[in-house]
Order: C-alpha cells, then structure tokens, then sequence
C-alpha cells in the first residue's frame, strides 16, 4: 500500500518542480486575453438566445410564434430579403466592374478611383441615405428638380422612398466591399494563366470570360455574401428612407420593439433567426471559398500585364465617375449645401447662405458637444484596446500559443456574422441588470464597438503578422527574452503600419457606427450617430448636414495621417 | 561550457514521427552537424534542442540538467543558448549595433560595457564600420556576420545554426563555411550545425550526425562517414558514388553475377548469402585502355571492370565518365584527372581498390 | 388709523416678499451648488436650445443639459434608466400628458408644487401636484402656399381625405411624438378610426416629429400636413419659410405638455428652480412671444397673427384615456400606415 502512495507523492513533488519551472508568465497574457473575448461573444449571444426563450408567461416558445406569424413582421423580415438580395446583385455588379478595371486595365486616374471608391467606403451609409433624401425626395429632391426645370414635365424620376430607392443607397456604400475583395483577387492573377489561354487561341475578351471571370468566381460569391449581410445589417438607411414610405426592415422593427413599452423578449426572437441565417451564409462562403480558394489563383511572382481598353478607355472612365458621383460627389455636394443654406431646398443664394447651422451645431444646441467628445473618446479608446487586444489575439493564433487556437479565431471573427443591432440587443439585455452594469455609460457602447470591430482589428493584425518571419522573434528569445518582450521589441515595431492601419480602421468603424449605438445609448451617452439620427427624426437638416461633413471631414483626416505615417496604401491594406 | 545529451528524443507532427528515438551525445567545445536531406527531422531536432518544441518522449540534458522532456520545458529564454537562422533573422527595425546589443541589453549589463562587447564582437567579424547601419542596407554575407556576432555576444553555453548559410550565394557560403570554423576554433562553444549541404557539415564540424526518417543512421568524423559510409543512404548522400549489388560470399568477397566477384572491405554483421550493396566512389576508380596494364592490376589484387565509354563530361578540373559494363547490366560513373582522356565509344578498363569498395546495409 | 393699517399692511407684505425673496434666495443658492440641471423635453430642438440658454442667462453657473427626443422616446428613455437604476434625468417635459398618469402611478415622479403654478387654471394643474402643463399646443393643418393656392387649400379634417392630395400630404407619427399621439386620439373619438383608414389611402410620407412636417412641407416635398405642432409650423413660417396654417372649423386638438420633477432627481434644487423658471410668467411669455406656443398663464399675451385659444374649438382629450390606450394607437396607427 505505502509504495503507490509514495510513488504519487514523489510524482506530485516532481510535477510541481517542473510546473514552476515551466511557469511562462506571459502565460497568463494570453489566456486572459482569450478568456476576455470569449465572454465577450458569449454573454451577450447567450442573453439573447436565453431572453428569446421567455415571455411574461415564463418558458415559451410563443416569441417566436408571434414572430413568425405576425403579417407586419414577417413583412419586414421579406422586405430585408428582397433589399439585401438585389443590393448584393448591385454591389457586385459595380463593385466587380470598377475592381477588374482598377487592376487589369490601362484605366487612366486609377489612384484617384481607388482614393473615391475608399471615400464611399468610408461614408457612413446613414449619412449616405440621408443626402439621398435630400437629392431624391420625390418632389424637392433636388434631382428631381432640374428635372422638371429641364423636361417641363411635373413628374418626378426617382423617388427614394421606396423599396428601389433603399437598394439604390444601400448598393452605393456596399460595393465597396466587393470591390475590395475583386481588386485583391484581379491583383493575384497572373498574366501566365491568362497567356496560357491565349496561346491556346483566345481572344482577349475570351480570355477574360473563361479564365479571368472563373477564377475570380469565388470571390464574387463571396463578395455577393458579404454585400448581403452588409445591407442585412444596416439600421439608419432603412429607417431614414424605408420608415417614410411605411417600409419596415428586420433591423428598424428590431429598432421599433425596443420602443416603450419594450418587447425585449420579442427583439430577441426576431435577432435569432437574423444571427442563423448570417451564420449560414457565411458558412457557404467558407466552403466556396475553401474548395476553390484563392491559393488556385496564387503565383505571387507572376506578372501582370493590363487589358488595353483601346477606344473603351474614356467611356469606361467616365462611366465609373458616374457611378462614384452617385456615392460621392453628389451626396458630399448636397451636404455642403444643406450646412451653408437656410432652406436646403432653395437655391443657395447670398439670402439663402449662413453660417447659422455650424454655430447652433457647435456652440447652442448642447448635445452636440458632448457626443462629439463621447464619440471621439469612443472612438480613441476603442481603437487602443482593439488594436491592443487584437494583436493580442492574432498572435496567440499566429503562433499557435494556446491550445484550440483555431477556434479562438471563430469567436474573434464571429461579430462579422452578427449585425450591430442583434449584438445590441444582446448587450442590452446582458448589461443593463446587475452583476455586470454598463448600461447608461459610455462603457457599453465601448464593450459594443469593441465586439463589433475586432474582426477587422484581428484580420488586418493577423495578415500583418503572417508577413513578419517567426524565426525573428526566436532570435529575440534564444538570446534571453520573454515571448511578451519578443512581442513588444520585435514583432510589435516591425508590424507597425499594420497595426496604424487597424487602429484606424477601427476608430473610423466607431464614428460612424448607428445601429448599435441606437438601441445602447442614454441622453447622457450619446454618440454624434445617434444626435444625427436624432435631429433627423425632427427634421433638423442643416444641423445634420454639419455634423456629417464633421464626421467625414474626421475620417478622412485619419485616413491621410495614416497614409502619412504608415507610408502605405490605406486601401491595400486590407488585404494579406 | 557544456554537454549536450539526447536520449530517446521523440517529436511527432500528428502522426508523423519527425524525430524518432534520436540518441545523440555531444561533448564540451565540440561541433556537430545535423546532415540529412529536407524532411529528415534536423531542423526538428535543433528546434527541439532550443526549447522551441516540446517533445513527446526521451529527453534533453544539458550538463546532466533536464532542460526538456514531456513534462519538462524550459523556455529558449532561460537556455542560455544562441541560435543563427536560416533567414538570418537579423531584426530590421534595429541598426547592425543595436542587434548585436540586444541579447547584452537583455542581461541588464551596463551601456559602457555593452558598447565594449559589441565593439569588440564587430571587429572580430569584420563588420567595425558597418555598426550604424540598418540590416536593409547591408549584402547578404554581412547580414550573416551580424547574426554570428549577435549569437556570439551572449557567449552562450551552446550554439545552434539552422541551414545558416543556405541563402547564400556560392562564393560567400564557402568564404563562411571557414568563418565558422574560425570563429569555433576561437570561441570553442559547443556547436550544433544543421545542414543538408555535405561540404559545408565536413568543413565545419568535428564529428558529422547524417540523419533520415527522424533517426541517426550514421555518426562519426567526416572523413568516416565519407570514406566508410555505413548505409546505401549515407553512402548516396554524401558525395557521389556507385551503388552496385551482389550477394556476400564471405567476408571479403561479393558476387556480382555473370561470375564476377569484388574484393570488398570490411564485411560488418553481414551474413554469407545475404543481398548487400557495394559503393565505390567515382574518383577512386582507375581507368586504362590497357589490357596489360589492367591485368597487372588486378593481379595485384584490384576489382577489374571491362566495358565501354558511353559519356564523357568535361569539368574543368576533371573528366567525368559513364563506362557501360555490359555483363552486369551496370553504368559505372568515373571522375578521372583531366589529362586521362578517352572517347565515347572506346574500350576500357576500370579498377578500384579493395578497401575503396564498402560494403554497405539497405538502411 | 387707517394709514398705520395701510403701512402694517404694507410693511406685512415687503416681509413677505423679503422672506419670499429669502427662500428663492435658498433655492438659487443651492441649485448653484448642484451646478446643472438635467432636462428630457419633447419640446422642439431649437425652442428646448433657447429656452435652456433664457435659464442659463438668468442664472449663471447652472447649465441646462438638453436632451430632446420625441415624446414617446423621453418616456422610453425614462423607464429604460429606471429600470436599470440610473439617476440621470431631473425635469422631465413630454407632450403626452398620458405619460405623467404612468409616471406618477409607477411613484418616478416627485410632488413638487411651484409657486409660479398658482395662477394656471384647472387644466394645467395636477390636483396632486406632480406635473404641470408648461404649453399648450395644437395640432393642424399646414400647407405650401406656393404649391396648394388658398382656394384649394383644405379647410376641415375632412378634405384631407381628398384622393386628389395623394402622394402630398405628410404626417408625423404617434409612436414617436406626443402631439400627434394626442391629436389621434382626439380625432378618433371625434371622427373615428373610418378616418384615418381613409387617410392613409393617400399614402402619405410619414416622419416621426410633429415639428419635422414644417420642414417637409415648406420645402416641397409634401406639401400638405395633415397633421404637427402648429407653434413650429409658424415659427418655420415666420423665418420666411412658405407655410400656411389652416385651424380647422370643426376643432383643433389641444395638447397639454406637462413638466415634472424626477423622484430621484439628481439635482433636486436645480429642478425645482428650473421649473418655477418654465412656469413664470416671464418664461411663458418668452415662449408666446419667440417660441409661437400657448401656455396656460393667464396673463401671457400672444402675437397679433396667431387666433386667441378661446376663439376656437378645441378638442381636449382625458390624460387618463391617453395612458390606457397608448399602445392600442399606436399598433392601429401603425397597422394603417405601415411604420
């Protein structure tokens, strides 16, 4: 008997010497910053889920009963179908077209159509639909308008209050992401494939059908994906132009249950069925993506030569500036104006001009200051612990630090699959009771944005890290220092532009996110989305106006010192 | 100071042994290369050695001290090792000094006495003036010498280079093959070397560990390995040889068939009857177009082939043949001096000593 | 004699005024110490602005925080931070009185009688003394006289129902503002929910502010209004803005806002100097005069083109009713026009 005991005794004591021994203290690093993002996911997925499950009756599946057989809702949620399917046609359409013609054409300006199609990402679609109102309205838009002063006619051509005008807008600051994606994989595509085809006899235009388009299949699928959920997600354009018309997306009746008295528990409902079907579309993604991946496309080294457009080159050309005027040119002009005149729908002459809506914007109306603080403070902080945690958590993956690493990367990129009013929800209803209290500051916006953001922190940190060679962090380590030193002398500095470019990234994703914020916020924590949105329900345009160039102005000030400091192409940067 | 002892070391990738049962000793100031082709567990081995892999069985002892196993793993930042990469590794972001400085910096040593060190360190690499400059400006070779006195600095215990002059072009490597010898000789660190190149493993180490399939098949002195290789592998894959097969009639004697019987060396724990494979190397077989000649030889106890010339390859500093012996179905491969010339298609003679023809394993 | 009694009387009375004087001395002292004074108003962004900077100009070192919303959004907002026990709001000011019936039956309102509040009539006063009406506003009928001439112009609640406004005519939305919350139920128990089926055939544009139509109509894009804060549709129209006010024959629903003070009011003296400041008649007069509202004192005088209240028809609706039937408004209103 006393042997086996003596035995384990003397194991316990060696396993003990050893674990001290083996003790990283960095160690603790990356576990804490797992576990921290684990919960971040969980609790409030797990809030909703739970809440869904109850009504005031107790136990009940009767939420999403109601859901699902209630016509208004079930209106909404085919209405969001409808919208997001034809946007994400749209957006791949344009953003496919103008992302071959930027990488495999003699296109003329094509950093400037980069610099615009980036100008359009960087647009708040809220804002976006707002200045569509605007040029749109079916009788003072103002495009409409020189309409009628130039056909005579008392007609309107477009009337943005309505199904077609919501995909119209939703498409404009969607394709950028299409786009993105096109460019990158257009941009790995090297000629020999092509030439392959043309030795073999293809024409040109040939060529471009059967070897260019297949290859780039599956980033066009994934492309209509993610345009899909982009505008499956979107709060403020469907609620600036949807609600006008008596049009009801899944997104605002989110918006709407949450109106008093609150139905927390149906909002609940409607978001699961919203979170399974991203979850699905995503999952098809990856397995398109997975069979037919972009390492078919690969040979980095192979060069590239570029379509010559010949007699096409101009039409081509202004055909594309057609299209960023509708994203760009047009909404920025209308905001200038509606910021610089007294009636927005007037002629902006020298009556009609004052600086009236940047001093009550400013100096009077006194929401104004405080979210712009709270947004920037939001956007400041966010963006250092995101940056922070993310690089945290894409070199625990990276290098493989902890066991079950991979699945780390499924709950850091999970917020991608969940639009920011689901998540919203989830915080509320996770955050607004005690243990944890958050609700009523800015914190839960933080705890918001911060879960929202990190897929685009973690992606861009990790396709940093994946280009910065292993073996010169061993050579820190072999000389003596900790895997948390290595990171903090080596790693670190050497991914420095990758890591500018996420912080910004992230900072520019709060200032201008809404639809988490709409359902977070208190009046003493709102954020400039919100007081927009706000002023926009009474109808306070210039005030709106002011604050939108500000935020724009914001972002593309960011984007320029990133530029600047980083040295590297802000839109390239997405890229691994 | 130190000895390094790896007993039963054991490192699987799934289910792939990349390292199998490796036992290595290695002694105080001695240099040994880990020689194999890609994929034969050398790098493993190394990386295992620096405590950047944990093992899943057998041990690692540095001076009788446990430094890993399955349960234990002290961290490479607690070895005091030194390690040079095959990508040099050299930090870009840091100027030639600072580099050097860094592993000083990391022992909290005073700035003055840093300064002293690296100062010193550069100048024994030949790099003195090239001290404020970034690696980006710096030629592959100098790179190299700013990895060696980064390693070198911390005067580690031990020091390991993975494949460090592989991404070199050819005059440098060679050049460097002799710094390193240089700067062993100085510095008497034990050495561990990674390689897949032979010539580089011969010119540096003191004894050679040719290793495949995650095992060491032959350990021994260069010259050993290359004069008395004990595997068809470690034959094949240092320097060039001829492989023929036959069956051991005793110790000293291997059929060919069609009656042809080779006088051989050093018959091992080889069984009469068994297959075995005979290496001889290309530059130890004599040819002569003369039959009197030949016969002399092999009277005099040299193996004698008869054949014809099917090939023959300038090099410069040597002739290399292919001679076509029909009997045995064989293409003996020559590397003769270059004055010795003959044309395709001539008759010939080749013959080989005795002890130059090894017998060696299948394994 | 009768001259002692007189400076008795006079001397009593200087005393009171003195001590009155004291006690609003007290209240402004420790209402500085408080430093601000949290106000949820339903009232218009730029009235809700100037009306918080009167305050502020009065009395310096105590800033008003603004936080206006539509009605129905202040009273989420309310609810949301009670129930996640947050201390934020001191004054709370909606145009559905319903929800001052709600808030003081859920015990989230203080009693708080201001002195200014004596002179209101009946209909402004909580006979409890927790809120009081700070304005009075009705709901209209507006159009863009540059589109819609007078003579076609609408006159009654009636002729809004006219086909031939189809795809002109605006409305703001009860699940949002207070006013139109009133002005529904007010038109329903007149006219009926046959009227606003009716309506919402003329599938109108449909904003969330009773203050928003102004702008809709005085630009264009709809430009008739069949519903919205007329003191806003006549402070856009006095900015030169194309607007006309029709104050329809039959009636015009009245809409008491109240003003209260939060139970848990953070800054309890701020709140009650605040508000004797909204119900003075300084202020109020203030409001009629810059502001275009009506208000319950009865000594506020009005502007020369605005219709005294007493001339028309008003149509008043029970605070009670207004509670218990909010959210069947809201669902049938939004059953009819979709949002």
């Amino acid at each position: 008997m006393s042997i086996p005991g003596t035995r384990v005794a003397e194991r316990v004591a060696e396993s003990r010497g050893f674990s001290l021994k083996r003790f990283d203290p960095s160690l603790t690093v990356w576990i804490g910053a797992a576990l921290f993002v684990v919960f971040l996911m969980l609790l409030p997925l797990g809030s909703i889920f739970i809440a869904s499950l109850y009504n005031e009756t107790g136990f009940s599946l009767g939420n999403y009963l109601e859901v699902f057989t209630e016509e208004a809702y079930l209106k909404a949620i085919w209405n969001s179908v409808i919208i997001s399917f034809w946007v994400g046609i749209i957006a791949v359409a344009v953003g496919s077209l103008l992302g071959w013609l930027v990488t495999r054409t003699d296109l003329p300006f094509k950093r400037a159509v980069r610099a615009l199609v980036m100008a359009s990402f960087v647009t708040p679609p809220f804002l976006g639909a707002f200045a569509w109102m605007l040029l749109a309205g079916p009788n003072a838009g103002l495009l409409n308008n020189w309409y009628r002063a130039v056909s005579g006619l008392d007609s309107a051509v477009f009337n943005i209050f309505t199904i077609e005008g919501l995909i119209f807008v939703m498409a404009l600051y969607s394709f950028p992401y299409v786009f993105s994606m096109i460019a990158n994989v257009c941009e790995l595509i090297s000629s020999d494939l092509e030439d392959a085809a043309n030795i073999l006899g293809a024409n040109r235009w040939k060529i471009a059908l059967t070897i260019t388009l297949p290859l780039t299949a599956p980033a066009l699928i994934g492309g209509f994906i993610v345009a899909f959920l982009h505008s499956l997600s979107l709060f403020g354009a469907p609620a600036i132009l949807g609600l006008p018309a008596g049009i009801h997306t899944i997104t605002t009746q989110i918006w709407a249950l949450f109106q008093y008295p609150p139905r927390l528990d149906l909002a609940a409902a409607f978001s699961v069925p919203l979170l399974l079907a991203t979850i699905g579309l995503i999952a098809v993604q990856k397995k398109l993506l997975g069979r037919r991946g972009y390492s078919t496309v690969g040979g980095k080294g192979g060069q590239k030569r570029l379509l010559k457009l010949g007699y096409l080159r101009i039409p081509a050309l202004l055909l594309v500036l057609a299209i960023l005027s509708l994203s760009v040119f047009l909404p920025y002009a209308i905001l200038l104006k509606a910021a610089l005149s007294k009636a927005w729908a007037m002629p902006l002459t020298r009556e009609n001009f004052t600086l009236g809506n940047f001093s009550f914007t400013f100096f009077e109306y006194s929401d104004t200051r405080a979210a712009i603080v709270n947004t920037f403070k939001l956007g400041i902080i966010t963006a250092t612990v995101g940056t922070l945690l993310a690089t945290l958590l894409a070199y625990i993956t990276n290098r493989q630090l902890l066991r079950g690493a991979r699945y780390l990367s499924f709950f850091v990129l999970a917020p991608l699959v969940i639009p920011g009013i689901v998540l919203a929800v989830g915080l509320f209803i996770a955050y607004s009771r005690p243990p944890i209290m958050l609700y009523g500051t800015i914190w839960i916006l933080f705890v918001a944005f911060l879960t929202k953001e990190m897929p685009i922190g973690f992606s861009q940190t990790e396709s940093t890290f994946k280009t910065i060679h292993p073996e010169l962090e061993d050579a820190t380590r072999i000389i003596g220092a900790n895997r948390l030193r290595a990171l903090k002398d080596v790693t670190v500095p050497l991914a420095r532009s990758g890591l500018i470019a996420a912080w910004s990234f992230i900072f520019i994703g709060v200032i201008r996110e809404l639809s988490a914020s709409i359902l977070l916020f208190t009046p003493s924590s709102k954020v400039v989305s919100v007081v927009i949105f706000d002023l926009k329900e009474e109808g306070q345009i210039g005030a709106i106006a002011v604050l939108g160039i500000l935020l724009l102005g914001v972002s593309f000030l960011i984007i320029l010192s990133v530029q600047w400091l980083a040295g590297r192409d802000f839109f390239a940067g997405g890229r691994g | 100071m130190a000895t390094v002892f790896l007993h039963g070391l054991t490192k699987k990738f799934g289910e792939a042994a990349a390292v199998d049962r490796l036992d290595l000793e290695i002694g105080d100031g001695e240099f040994v290369s880990l020689l194999g082709p890609s994929g034969c567990g050398k790098t493993t081995t190394l990386r295992l050695l620096a405590g950047f892999l944990q093992p899943d069985g057998g041990e690692i002892r540095v001076n009788d001290k446990v430094v890993s196993s399955a349960s234990v793993l002290i961290p490479p930042e607690r070895r005091n090792m030194s390690m040079i990469f095959q990508s040099y590794a050299v930090w870009p972001h840091m100027t030639v000094f600072q580099n050097v400085a860094y592993g000083l910096k990391l022992k909290k040593l005073a700035g003055a006495e840093i300064a002293k060190k690296v100062d010193r360190m550069l100048h024994l690499v030949r790099l003195d003036t090239l001290a404020g400059r970034y690696p980006g400006e710096l030629s592959g070779g100098q790179q190299q010498r700013v990895a060696l006195a980064r390693a070198l600095v911390v005067e580690p215990q031990i020091l390991l280079l993975d494949e460090p002059l592989s991404n070199l072009d050819a005059n440098l490597r060679e050049e460097m093959r002799f710094e390193i010898r240089r700067l062993h000789e100085e510095f008497r660190i034990t050495t561990v070397y990674v390689t897949h190149d032979q010539a580089e493993a011969m010119v540096t180490s003191d004894r050679i560990a040719v290793m495949h399939q995650g095992r060491i098949v032959q350990l021994g002195a260069p010259e050993e390995i290359f004069d008395r290789p004990r595997t068809r592998f470690v034959a094949e894959f240092i320097g060039k040889t001829n492989i023929l097969r036959g069956k051991l009639e005793d110790g000293r004697t291997v059929a060919l068939g069609d009656g042809l019987k080779l006088r051989v060396t050093s018959a091992g724990a080889l069984a009469r009857g068994d297959e075995v494979f005979v290496c001889i190397r290309p530059h130890n077989v004599t040819l002569t177009a003369s039959a009197a000649e030949a016969e002399a030889a092999r009277r005099n106890g040299l193996n004698l082939f008869s054949g014809t010339i099917t090939r023959r390859v300038y090099f410069g500093d040597a002739n290399d043949y292919i001679v076509e012996i029909p009997e045995q179905r064989l293409n003996l491969r020559v590397v003769a001096p270059p004055a010795q010339r003959y044309e395709a298609g001539q008759k010939i003679f080749a013959l080989a000593l005795p002890e130059q023809c090894v017998l060696v394993g299948e394994e | 004699m009768k001259r002692s009694v007189a400076v008795a009387f006079s001397v009593v009375l200087s005393l009171c005024a003195t001590l009155a004087s004291a006690q609003d001395a007290a209240m402004i002292e420790a209402a500085r110490k408080e430093g601000k004074v949290v106000w949820y108003t339903s009232l218009a962004i730029p009235s809700s602005t100037a009306l918080a900077h009167y305050f502020m100009n009065k009395y310096k070192g105590i800033e008003v925080i603004v936080n206006r919303n539509g009605s129905q959004r202040v009273l989420q907002m309310v609810m949301q931070e009670a129930g996640a026990s947050i201390k934020n709001v001191d004054v709370i000011h909606t145009s559905d009185a319903g929800h001052f019936v709600l808030l003081k039956s859920k015990g989230l309102l203080a009693q708080y009688t201001p002195k200014a509040a004596e002179v209101f009539p009946a209909g402004f006063k909580d006979p409890a003394g927790y809120f009081f009406g700070m304005r009075a506003t009705l709901s209209v009928i507006a159009y863009n006289p540059r589109i819609i001439n007078d003579k076609d112009a609408p006159k009654t609640w009636k002729d809004v129902l006219d086909p031939k406004w189809r795809g002109k005519e605006v409305t703001a939305h009860p699940g949002y503002s207070g006013i139109i919350m009133t002005h529904v139920l007010a038109v329903v128990k007149q006219l009926g929910w046959e009227y606003f089926q009716e309506l919402a055939k003329n599938k109108l544009h449909i904003v969330q502010s009773a203050n928003d139509p102004a702008q809709v109509v005085a630009s264009g894009e709809r430009p008739l209004g069949v519903n919205g804060a007329e003191y806003f549709y006549y402070k856009t129209m006095k900015q030169g803005n194309p607007i006309k006010i029709v104050y329809p024959k039959e009636g015009v629903p009245l809409v008491v806002s109240p003003t209260a003070i939060a139970k848990d009011a953070p800054h309890p003296n701020a709140a009650r100097l605040f508000t004797e400041f909204i119900l003075s008649k300084e202020n109020q007069q203030i409001l009629a005069d810059k502001e275009g509202l009506y208000t319950g004192h009865p000594e506020v005088t009005y502007p020369k083109d605005k219709p005294m209240l007493k001339d028309l028809k008003l149509w008043a609706v029970d605070a009670d009713e207004l509670e218990k039937r909010n959210a069947e408004l809201k669902k049938r209103f939004t059953e009819y026009f979709g949002a």
